[in-house]
């Protein structure tokens, strides 16, 4: 509703204005109003059933909604299941890598830091440096001398010598894991190193 | 006309629109302050007193990684775990009740300490006491920093009483490897040395938080979960090489304890870019057990700790004659082994002889401090004093480590007649190792002191790469002097009385012998205990690589040659590390007398 409706309804009236003073038409009965038609059912019909609709898809919603919760929850807890894992094992290999175990076990199969380098040039095929090999001596003793500790190997066996640790001290025993205490023990290899099956 | 009976509906809809309206403005301006104005509190509010959790969302703190991108200082987690005194007398009392049917703490205790690995003592300790200090305790800690194969474990045991919660920690996969320079962690995730605490705005990370609600059994309720997202800590690369640092922490580690010393050094730079690729030391700390080291040990010597030089300043002073003082390798002075100058000053050497005419060359070969001190009277004090100043002695390094030293260097005014012929040969000031190895660096690499540096860069979680700033190189001397000095200081790794113990085969390399006194606390010297240096570069024809060796009072060789063996084998991994390629060409002999 607004002033241009007003404007309309106030239009007519003041042409009205100077036809008040003509003569009265003679009275006549109005003509009887036209029967209102019956609204039809269809109408209706698909008004309720667009209510129900509705009603219907929200709830599926709501029941989506709340199992995808459920979803959410169990994968939440999947996935917190498998970061444990991840830095339980995170936790078992961390210090492997190190420069000290490394040597350490490349000490313990016999193998030296030599010292002097030499170069093969390949362009020319010339023998840079002094060509001579010192064998038998390393140039540091890294594993029955360890100088660089490491806490987080300390107690862990060698792989090429598992009654020894990076100190070349004797192994201490570890607890096994079914009864606590850390393992952090690379699994002893056996057969050689594993390799997978083909046919 | 508009009557009575015409007007009034039309007032009537107006009114009722009107009402309706202001109906409407009030809720709208309602649901604005609401939703809009006092947002905040509500949710607040709504949160506090509704079921609302709030769990903090730990940021990663930042790596620090080696030249070669090896984690030097990782993060993991780690479970303080704490007990509810009061459930476990409850639960206990309960049981003996024969109301619950769980556990007996006596039982529960054990598997606890299996876990922990401490004592069932301890765990039934932790509890009394902290019962006898209040009956009513619900805190008590057991035990910190349990690994998460632990914390799995004792969560397994699912006792009501016991809880962990996790928190970010600190792990060092190398252990001691540049333990020293990476420093370590408190308990409480604070950093307390090295550069975890210089760094420690690159590294650090933001804690963020979530908050949402949830229902009874535990399920979070939908569209109420609100993250704020934690922001990880940067990755601090560094210039160290961590395999050439083990080898070299190895290396002096089992050269000081054949040489009986304190402590041992072996500090390696790059002439061209100044970076610092090893700094190792005997004795590192552990930063994974800090505890197990000594107090003492657990920082870092090398830039802590200053030392008056000895011999190695020679070749400083022998830049300066060449450079200001227009001499020459071959350049001659008369000198005994005890001379007596003008001003009154006595200078010996380490070993009896007669009058030699040595030349510059001869005179650093033999490290005579009669010698160096003739060469030094043809510049003036004040010219010696600023060209140390220009090769960086006293100013520290810009490496800027945490509570760095810098030398001691005294200014002319305050120079004593014999402190103006001692500091020729190193006496009478101080010096560190970063920067003694940034001058015979500025030697080596044609004149021009490239500053140094350990912090590669640092890379902030959303990939920015920060290069740290570092002040301009500086030319010291000219290309002709640094020329001049590689041949001086080749020769005296070739014809010095050590050069069979120093000797690389294959390789031309520069070096100079330092043994400085010791003060004694109370202005004098320490009997029979010296601060032995030996410093050089290889290859010698074009420097590529600057290695200093230092040891703190060897006992076995009491000189400068204790550290021959550690220099050489030192300055051979380094070469291997970098593949340097063996020297072509043969170095030209200096005559040693005139």
């Amino acid at each position: 509703m607004s002033t241009s409706a007003l404007a309309t309804a106030h239009a007519p009236r003041r042409e009205d204005a100077p036809r008040r003073e003509a003569p009265r038409r003679p009275l006549r009965v109005v003509e009887a109003p036209a029967r209102r038609r019956r609204p039809r059912l269809l109408y209706g019909i698909v008004a309720v059933l667009g209510a129900v609709a509705i009603g219907a898809a929200q709830m599926s919603l709501s029941i989506l909604t709340t199992q995808s919760s459920y979803e959410l929850s169990s994968l939440t807890s999947q996935q917190r299941d498998l970061t444990y894992q991840k830095q339980i094992l995170y936790d078992e290999v961390a210090g492997l890598a190190s420069p000290q175990y490394l040597a350490a076990n490349a000490a313990a199969l016999g193998m030296v830091i030599d010292e002097s380098p030499t170069y093969l040039r390949l362009s020319d095929s010339a023998v840079l440096g002094t060509s001579a090999m010192s064998f038998g001596r390393s140039s540091v003793d890294a594993i029955g001398r360890g100088t660089v500790p490491n806490a987080l190997i300390a107690d862990t066996p060698l792989v090429t010598h598992p009654d020894a640790t990076i100190q070349g001290a004797p192994v201490e025993t570890v607890e096994e894991s079914g009864t606590g205490g850390i393992v952090n023990t690379p699994p002893p290899i056996t057969d050689g190193l594993p390799t997978p099956s083909t046919h | 006309m508009t009557t009575k009976s015409t007007r009034s509906p039309r007032r009537r809809t107006v009114v009722a629109l009107a009402v309706v309206l202001a109906v409407l403005a009030g809720f709208v301006v309602r649901l604005v302050d609401i939703q809009v104005v006092n947002a905040r509190e509500h949710v607040a509010q709504s949160i506090a007193t509704a079921l609302g959790s709030s769990v903090p969302l730990y940021g990663t703190r930042g790596a620090i990684i080696d030249e070669t991108g090896q984690v030097l200082a990782g993060s993991v987690l780690r479970y303080d775990c704490q007990l509810d005194p009061l459930l476990i007398t409850q639960i206990d009392q309960d049981i003996a009740a024969e109301k619950s049917r769980a556990e007996p703490w006596q039982e529960v205790s054990a598997d606890i300490a299996a876990i922990t690995g401490q004592p069932v003592e301890d765990v039934h300790e932790i509890v009394a006491d902290a019962l006898a200090e209040n009956a009513n305790s619900r805190y008590a800690l057991l035990i910190r920093g349990m690994s998460t194969q632990q914390y799995r474990e004792l969560a397994d045991i699912g006792a009501p009483y016991l809880r962990c919660f996790q928190h970010p920690a600190r792990s060092y996969p190398d252990g001691a490897v540049a333990g020293n320079l990476v420093g370590f962690m408190g308990t409480d995730a604070v950093p307390l040395e090295g550069l975890e605490l210089t760094e420690d705005s690159c590294l650090e990370a933001t804690n963020g938080t979530l908050d949402y609600q949830q229902g009874n059994d535990g399920v979070v309720i939908p569209g109420t979960a609100r993250e704020v997202p934690p922001e990880n800590g940067g990755t601090l690369q560094l210039t160290i090489n961590r395999d050439l640092q083990w080898y070299l922490q190895q290396l002096i580690g089992e050269q000081a304890q054949n040489m009986g010393a304190v402590s041992g050094a072996i500090l390696v730079a790059e002439v061209g870019t100044g970076k610092i690729r090893a700094a190792a030391e005997w004795p590192t700390v552990d930063p994974n057990d800090v505890a197990a080291t000594d107090p003492d040990d657990r920082g870092s010597r090398i830039f802590r700790s200053q030392f008056e030089p000895g011999s190695t300043f020679k070749a400083l002073t022998a830049a300066t004659v060449i450079d200001a003082g227009g001499q020459t390798p071959t350049s001659t002075v008369i000198a005994s082994s005890q001379e007596t100058f003008a001003n009154g000053a006595r200078v010996r050497d380490a070993f009896a002889h007669p009058a030699y005419v040595y030349t510059l060359a001869g005179v650093l070969i033999d490290s005579s401090n009669a010698g160096i001190s003739r060469f030094s009277e043809t510049v003036d004090a004040q010219t010696r004093h600023d060209y140390f100043q220009r090769f960086g002695i006293g100013a520290g390094s810009a490496v800027g480590f945490q509570g760095e030293a810098s030398g001691q260097l005294h200014p002319v005014a305050q120079w004593d007649n014999q402190t103006v012929y001692n500091t020729s040969y190193g006496q009478g000031l101080t010096t560190t190792m970063p920067e003694l190895a940034s001058a015979y660096a500025a030697i080596a690499n044609d004149g021009v002191r490239v500053p140094l540096s350990i912090v590669e860069s640092c890379t902030t979680a959303d990939g920015t790469v920060v290069t740290p700033e570092l002040p301009k190189s500086t030319r010291v001397v000219s290309e002709s002097t640094s020329a001049q000095m590689r041949a001086i200081l080749e020769n005296v790794a070739i014809q010095a009385n050590y050069s069979r113990a120093i000797e690389i085969p294959g390789y031309r390399i520069a070096v100079k012998t330092g043994t400085g006194e010791k003060s004694n606390g109370t202005g004098g010297y320490k009997a029979g205990a010296y601060y032995t240096t030996m410093i050089g570069f290889a290859p010698a024809e074009d420097p590529e690589y600057v290695v200093v060796v230092t040891m703190d009072e060897p006992s076995k060789v009491a000189s400068s040659a204790a550290n021959a063996t550690a220099f050489q084998k030192a300055m051979t991994q380094v070469l291997k590390t970098y593949r340097v390629m063996p020297s072509t060409t043969a170095p030209e002999e200096l005559p040693k007398f005139g």
